[in-house]
């Protein structure tokens, strides 16, 4: 019976071809989306992941990362004094507007690191050497500093320019996670960091630390918001506050719910009304297994391993395409397309409903069938 | 089976693992790059943290002049190391030598004029002794007797008077021999030179606002140790404590307690800018240390950790809201 079903699935080629492009489409669209949706939102995090520091402590009341409350500069030893805690590191985070030689201006965010450890820094550097920041004036840039302040003849290793009208030389180009923001990001050392902001009161923005191990991360976050009053969090909860805030403030997340559910829809409507029909086109064929003697039940198993199997090959398809898609525009780091087996799996699912659902409606036609229609 | 027949399931199989090769290959969390440097870490289960600066046991000496005055010549250079009452600089000392000259001279005449007198003295004893053996009252006379009596007793007086004067000329010949001395300007104590701001030539005034000479002593040196206000009840004193070196955190400098500053202070954020701000305040705690094999320098940064008593004061952890309590309804 199997066998007759995946004939009669596969026979008729030009509609086989029809489901399966529908399928594919909805899930490409889907995947799509999606991952672009994800993407953007894992950018909006990436002040978080591109220091990736397991810590955060910074004041309680904070939304986002990119929303620094400096603290009092003590917090450091503060942080240090709870138990739990293996290390902990101030960081300057702070927007700050750079003039290039050539007389244009950007907004950067200035990120000074501790001098003698440099944590937060990025794993890889795509030119120079990382240390060389410990050198004087020296500065490092992301690689998307690169391509906005003016791209690789206008920014390269050696090149100087000013921050709040301070000398800043460039010894490295660091490969990080673009931001959603795009402000370029330029590395330093905290003190300096502190020399080139203009005067503040209070200049600390975090303090980044390490929970020892054998110590739970979340178990330690409690202990110092409980014995310093300053809101620390893992940076896991961090990136999650970030998206929210983003998801909160901003219009994507209706944007791509939006499209993500239009694809579903389209997807199903598509997928439902072509099973329909060929389910319609293949009544006489039904009738005639059903005068046969086949059951009504053999008959909804018939149709939902067509359904499932249709379904399924567009799935493939459809996910294949669209890691395509992605692997090719996404592998420079410029388009926001992160794949996770979440997202692939939550498609697979409204995938097997979308099939269940149109496989429904042909099997309530079905049962209705009269065996009578083959002679009709 | 008829399946594997269909090149779209072929298509949908690659699909499937191209989607889970790039998976497999992107989502992966790359761990975090080891630090240039160890981070400070700390030695004891329960700790307080603080940031502290080497500085020299005493505090350092701003060597002044005790006159305004030429210097004409320096006898140290930054570095040295001097010991108690070394030389440091000499100022213009011209004035007082000449002076020295003429109050030397002037002890001499005095000297030859006791001298003179001494033998003035003997002359007249040995006339009165005469005078006074001989017997015969015609012979000599009470008058003659008497008169080199008074000669003599006013002879001893005038050498009496003379040696005064002399005295006086040999106080006068030291006070300017004080003075002398006075302009060249000496080390209160043992210490390094960390610092010289004059040369020779240059005119110096007691009461400048930059020292002269800066003297310190840089052979043994101590920690001092900032501590937040909000931590301060957590340090016991006596506590040990450890520091590190930034950059050098893997060795670890035991401390010995010394005290702890009875004042609280305003802490500095030293970012070498013209004027520092003030921060927070800081408990301030002094630890002595021995030499570390490797250098060490007056003024560094060191990271602190300072054990903390188990038995000492609870965590002061901000007291949580309490549920007010529900006032019965009148």
């Amino acid at each position: 019976m199997n066998y007759v079903a995946l004939k009669m699935l596969f026979g008729d080629r030009a509609k086989y071809l029809m489901l399966l492009c529908g399928l594919t489409f909805a899930v490409m669209l889907i995947v799509q989306q999606g991952s672009i949706f994800w993407g953007l939102m894992i950018w909006s995090q990436s002040s978080v992941s591109n220091l990736n520091v397991p810590i955060w402590v910074t004041d309680p009341g904070i939304a986002q990362v990119d929303e620094v409350k400096p603290i009092a500069a003590t917090a450091v030893d503060r942080v240090r004094s709870v138990p739990g805690v293996e290390w902990a590191v101030p960081l300057y985070k702070g927007l700050l507007r750079a003039r290039l030689s050539n007389g244009d201006y950007h907004q950067i965010t200035l990120t000074g690191l501790e001098s003698s450890t440099l944590i937060g820094r990025p794993a890889e550097v795509l030119e120079g050497r990382f240390e060389d920041v410990l050198q004087p004036d020296a500065v490092v840039l992301d690689q998307w500093a690169v391509e906005r302040m003016g791209g690789p003849d206008v920014i390269k290793i050696g090149t100087v320019f000013e921050l709040n009208d301070k000398l800043a030389r460039v010894v490295a180009i660091a490969k990080t996670q673009k931001s959603f923001t795009n402000i370029p990001v330029v590395y330093t050392t905290y003190e300096r960091a502190i020399r080139y902001v203009p005067r503040e009161r209070r200049t600390l923005s975090y303090v980044l630390a390490k929970a020892k191990d054998g110590v739970p991360v979340a178990e330690v976050t409690k202990r110092i918001h409980e014995q310093t009053g300053l809101g620390a969090f893992t940076a896991e909860d961090f990136g999650w506050k970030t998206i929210g805030w983003v998801l909160k403030n901003t219009g994507i997340g209706i944007n791509f719910g939006t499209t993500i559910l239009l694809g579903f829809i389209v997807g199903m409507a598509i997928a439902g009304q072509t099973f329909y029909l060929f389910t319609v086109e293949n009544l006489r064929q039904f009738g005639a297994l059903k005068a046969m003697g086949a059951s009504t039940w053999t008959l909804a198993r018939m149709i939902l391993l067509q359904a499932f199997t249709v379904g399924l090959t567009g799935y493939g398809v459809g996910i294949g395409l669209a890691t395509v898609f992605g692997f090719f525009t996404a592998r420079s780091g410029g388009l926001p397309f992160i794949e996770t087996w979440q997202l692939l799996l939550l498609v697979l699912v409204a995938l097997l409903a979308i099939c269940t659902f149109s496989a429904l409606i042909s099997i309530i036609k079905l049962a209705r069938l009269e065996p009578a229609i083959v002679f009709r | 089976m008829i399946i594997l027949k269909r090149f779209s399931v072929w298509i949908a199989l690659a699909g499937v693992s191209f989607a889970g090769w790039v998976l497999m290959g992107a989502n992966k969390i790359e761990p975090m790059p080891t630090p240039v440097s160890e981070p400070p870490r700390s030695p004891y289960e329960q700790t307080v943290a603080a940031s502290g600066i080497i500085e020299s046991v005493n505090e350092n000496v701003r060597i002044a002049p005790p006159v305004a005055g030429l210097i004409t010549k320096m006898f140290v250079a930054v570095g040295d190391q001097v010991k108690e009452q070394a030389p440091l600089f000499q100022l213009d000392d011209r004035e007082l030598r000449a002076q020295l000259l003429t109050r030397d001279a002037a002890i001499p005449p005095l000297q030859a004029q006791i001298d003179e007198q001494k033998y003035r003295i003997g002359d007249l004893d040995t006339q009165l002794r005469r005078l006074k053996s001989v017997h015969d009252e015609r012979a000599v006379s009470e008058d003659d007797l008497k008169r080199t009596w008074y000669a003599l007793e006013v002879a001893k007086r005038a050498q009496q008077r003379l040696e005064a004067t002399l005295k006086q000329a040999i106080a006068q010949r030291d006070e300017v021999a004080i003075l002398l001395d006075r302009l060249t300007v000496r080390a209160p104590r043992e210490g390094t030179v960390l610092q010289v701001n004059v040369r020779a030539g240059e005119y110096a005034t007691p009461g400048a606002s930059e020292p002269l000479l800066l003297l310190g002593d840089t052979q043994r040196l101590q920690v001092r140790a900032d501590v937040d206000e909000v931590n301060a009840p957590m340090v016991a004193p006596q506590a040990s404590g450890v520091a590190s070196l930034k950059s050098l955190a893997g060795t670890k400098i035991p401390l010995t307690f010394v005290r702890i500053e009875p004042y609280v202070v305003p802490k500095k954020s030293l970012t070498g800018d013209n004027s520092e701000r003030v921060d927070t305040r800081v408990l301030q705690i002094i630890y002595r240390f021995d030499r570390p094999p490797f250098p060490v320098y007056a003024g560094q940064q060191v990271d602190v950790f300072i054990q903390r008593q188990p038995a000492g004061p609870a965590a002061p952890a901000p007291r949580p809201a309490a549920p007010r309590q529900q006032e019965p309804a009148p």
